[in-house]
């Protein structure tokens, strides 16, 4: 149950995001398929294990495969696909409290935030590296068998 | 000698990349998309993107066009637009001079969603699923309406005031925190933090910082720091803007 909600309301976030960003008519529901399963699984691994890295790591790789698929069923970049998926992910929420202690003078809680970020984002992009990683490998791998198919 | 067609070919493809960066496409794409266009048009091009401008130059000759640019907003329709187009062209399906015409229109007109489902849009931003189930229910709610009153602050004072810099976040950060300690104050909302946080969403480059941080690891270090810091700057400009409104209320002894 609380799978469900958190499922529909980075649901609705992506797809509100999506929006904002204008991103193509036909990529909106499946981004939005896209950044819930990514939330959820990315919930899923946090109360399994309480790490913020693996957590985010998991959730990126989730969007680098589900994006790409849906990016070539779609017929869409895959960044019109990434970039609202990532909404509810992402460190924004962190990065503004942390400079919000800046101004106040808060600056142990500044320095925690900014490095809370950096962790958060740097383990987005090696998620999606990875998944880019495996990615390739499957598309090298359909389009050989492809060629053999022909050969024969 | 450069030749008209390389003339042509150059400055469409400068075109492409400006609307390429300023609709928030990530370098290492455009840089992909310019140089793809040029070789299919027989051009033999070179393209460098760092967040400020654009360079397209010949491969085999001096001659280089520099653009400039400003970091915008995402529109990420032009993106698809233009990728739909170079892919088309790439295919043979459309001839050189039509790219030149169909640049022109993208440029200048892109549909767009109409504006109640962009309020709908950040609203539905500004209640975050980081919040769910730490956050009261009725204060996500009311962060919902928050968040619109930002995002619209920020789009109205970003159309306005074009020569200030990050004025559209400070005034977004500051209508924000306004709403929240005022529905606070008169009893509706419970914790006004909580509600700052779920409601500035629409306007934090948290994106912005991931996708830099994946240009920095694809080797693209100048527009992934440049990047890094615009988006530091903008946090840090939402903060601002709370942190006034903040300090006004005090002053006037509302909270």
């Amino acid at each position: 149950m609380t799978y469900l909600i958190q499922f529909i309301i980075s649901f609705a976030s992506t797809v509100g995001f999506g929006i904002i960003t204008n991103i193509p008519r036909r990529a909106l529901p499946t981004a939005g398929l896209t950044g819930g399963t990514a939330w959820t699984c990315y919930i899923f691994v946090q109360h399994l294990h309480a790490n913020v890295f693996l957590a985010n790591m998991t959730a990126a790789i989730i969007i680098g495969l589900l994006g790409n698929w849906f990016a070539i069923r779609k017929r869409v970049p895959v960044n019109m696909i990434y970039i609202p998926s990532l909404v509810s992910l992402v460190p924004g929420g962190t990065i503004y409290l942390a400079m919000k202690n800046f101004s106040l003078g808060h600056y142990a809680n500044a320095q925690a935030g900014v490095i809370t970020t950096v962790t958060i984002a740097v383990a987005l992009a090696v998620g999606f590296v990875l998944a880019e990683v495996i990615v390739r490998q499957i598309k090298q791998h359909l389009r050989s068998r492809q060629q053999d198919s022909l050969a024969r | 000698m450069t030749t008209s067609h390389e003339h042509a070919v150059l400055d469409v493809c400068a075109r492409i990349g400006r609307i390429l960066l300023e609709s928030g496409a990530e370098t290492p794409r455009i840089e992909e998309t310019v140089e793809i266009i040029g070789r299919t048009a027989g051009v033999a091009i070179s393209c460098y993107v760092t967040l400020t401008a654009v360079f397209v130059s010949l491969t085999n000759q001096p001659e280089t066009q520099l653009t400039k640019t400003k970091l915008g907003a995402f529109n990420l329709q032009k993106v698809d637009d233009i990728n739909q187009l170079s892919r088309e062209f790439s295919a043979g399906q459309v001839s050189f001079d039509d790219i030149v015409t169909r640049v022109a229109a993208i440029d200048q007109h892109v549909i767009d969603f109409n504006w109640p489902t962009k309020i709908l849009g950040a609203g539905l931003v500004s209640v975050a699923p980081m919040l769910v189930f730490i956050a009261d229910w009725s204060d996500l709610g009311l962060a919902f309406f928050i968040g619109i009153a930002g995002y619209l602050t920020a789009q109205l004072v970003g159309r306005k005031a074009t020569a200030t810099p990050y004025a559209k976040e400070v005034a977004g950060g500051f209508v924000i925190a306004l709403l929240a300690w005022g529905l606070v104050a008169s009893g509706v909302g419970h914790h006004a933090e909580n509600m700052i946080v779920s409601a500035v969403m629409p306007l934090v480059p948290g994106v912005a910082l991931t996708n830099s941080m994946r240009e920095i690891m694809a080797g693209h270090m100048i527009s992934g720091t440049v990047r890094a810091l615009d988006a530091l700057l903008i946090a840090a400009a939402i903060g601002g803007g709370v942190v006034l409104a903040t300090t006004l209320l005090h002053l006037c002894g509302m909270i």
